[in-house]
């Protein structure tokens, strides 16, 4: 364990291996992000991107390389460490995965409170602080199925943001949302970036990361095949399969 | 009719013994459940295989077979068993194989992403247990366990044959001393009303049944329930 410094990363991986028996999903991948920093991680099905970036807070364990936080690195197969780190990294779904048999403020309040990031009162405090920063204040005393995909999902960010977490993941936070509800969700990822919130989003959303992404990476059987800034990796893919990849997109977000 | 007025004490003393022993074995079959239920979904092979063993053994034995065993078996190991406590053992080792299938099938019958985005927000496994599976989990555990009681009322006529005196073995009772006191034969009429009321009772215990699951459906919304009805007994051995 070294100390942190001053210009470390706050999430620095490096070569990261994730077997599935005889199957490599991951090989050996490094990736750092820097406070305030947005990446976009795209690629193809099957790329290892979402198998990446749970393995980021420990949902999945890679089988071999370094995981370092803040300065410290996490023991892979050590629980305890990632049940520690993850109210730092919070993490929204593909599927929203609210608690259906809580209220929306309970699920945005349940875990602060748990964690003793906040007593009951500051919890649902903050929590109907947030809902009406992002125009769901009315919703608060509702339970999940009572709202729309969008407005789940809306919700799903908004407790992540209740344990102050030092980073949020989105794991293709708007694949399974209907294209009208995207936007608000997509508005309140932009809203975050441009706050300075340091996000990492595994999503075929182009012009997100267009807009925000300080680095947009390419992923392609389990490695990182390109990166840099979005404008130059969309305008001038390098390898053939980046140019396949975008082509393939292309008529979604035109 | 008057027949069964006048046995009338002697009905109500049997009807009781037979509440008794259906809430007595539901009780402890709850605990059962629960326990082996729970750790039917651990992470352990070894305990999920011990669990698998003990369900399928109690439910491929008939159950008046495992209450014999018990009741005839005990004084071998130099336990002199009441019928009464052979009964309510046999039928809690049951109960329990059965309510720890239901509480299995609660627990699987939650989505895997729930547990997922709990630990994603840092909770603990016991706490992702209590906090998110288990609530969730109880609105398929709940109504099945109330289906489980009817199956132990019912059951509980095993406890005629090795002579626990509830309502079947009661009624026997009755139908025989009449049989040798006023030389007639009552059976049909006494019989009947043994029917009746058993239906009355076991009707009632499966309404609660579906009413509860109906309930606490609407209050789940449109999340799907588990299949932990599904796998009860369809009739008792």
């Amino acid at each position: 364990m070294t100390a942190p410094q001053a210009s470390a990363p706050l999430l620095a991986i490096s070569g990261l291996c994730k077997n599935y028996g005889a199957v490599s999903a991951l090989d050996h991948v490094d990736f750092e992000i820097e406070k305030g920093q947005v990446v976009s991680i795209i690629g193809p099905s099957g790329s290892g991107k979402s198998t990446f970036i749970r393995c980021m807070n420990g949902l999945e364990m890679a089988s071999s390389g370094t995981v370092t936080f803040e300065g410290r690195q996490i023991p892979l197969s050590n629980q305890r460490a990632w049940t520690k780190l993850r109210p730092d990294l919070g993490m929204v779904f593909q599927d929203y995965s609210l608690f259906p048999h809580l209220s929306i403020l309970r699920n945005i309040a349940l875990a602060p409170v748990l964690r003793g990031r906040a007593t009951k009162a500051e919890a649902q405090d903050r929590a109907l602080a947030l809902l009406a920063r992002f125009g769901l204040a009315d919703k608060a005393h509702a339970y999940p199925v009572e709202l729309s995909g969008g407005q789940q999902q809306r919700v799903a960010i908004i407790r992540a943001l209740a344990m102050n977490p030092k980073a949020l993941l989105f794991d293709e936070p708007t694949s399974a949302l209907d294209p009208e509800t995207i936007k608000d969700v997509l508005d309140i990822m932009l809203d975050l970036a441009r706050n300075g919130m340091t996000m990492i989003v595994v999503s075929h959303e182009i012009g997100f990361a267009r807009q925000v992404a300080d680095r947009l990476v390419f992923m392609a059987g389990g490695r990182i095949v390109e990166q840099g800034r979005p404008e130059d990796l969309i305008a001038r893919p390098q390898s053939e399969r980046l140019v396949e990849f975008l082509r393939h997109l292309a008529p979604r977000t035109a | 009719m008057s027949l069964i007025l006048d046995n009338m004490p002697l009905f109500l003393r049997g009807l009781l013994a037979t509440l008794q022993i259906g809430v007595v074995t539901l009780i402890a079959s709850t605990i059962i459940g629960f326990i082996l239920g729970t750790l039917a979904v651990t992470r352990s092979r070894l305990l999920r295989l011990v669990v698998r063993g003990y369900v399928e053994l109690l439910r491929a034995v008939p159950l008046i077979v495992n209450i014999f065993f018990i009741f005839f078996g005990a004084p071998l190991f130099g336990l002199q068993l009441t019928p009464y406590a052979a009964a309510v053992i046999g039928l809690s080792l049951w109960g329990g194989a059965n309510g720890a299938e239901i509480v299995r099938g609660g627990l699987l019958g939650v989505p895997r992403h729930q547990a997922q985005s709990a630990r994603a927000l840092g909770m603990t496994e016991p706490e992702i247990f209590i906090q998110i599976l288990l609530p969730q989990a109880m609105r398929a555990i709940i109504p099945a366990f109330a289906g489980l009681l009817t199956l132990l009322v019912q059951s509980t006529t095993l406890g005629a044959l090795v002579g626990v005196p509830e309502f079947l073995q009661i009624s026997r009772l009755v139908v025989e001393r009449t049989t040798v006191m006023q030389g007639i034969d009552p059976a049909f009429q006494v019989y009947a009303f043994v029917l009746v009321i058993y239906f009355l009772l076991c009707s009632t215990l499966s309404f609660a049944s579906r009413w509860l699951e109906s309930v606490l459906a609407a209050r789940g919304g449109s999340r799907k329930t588990g299949t932990a009805k599904s796998l009860l007994p369809e009739t008792v051995s």
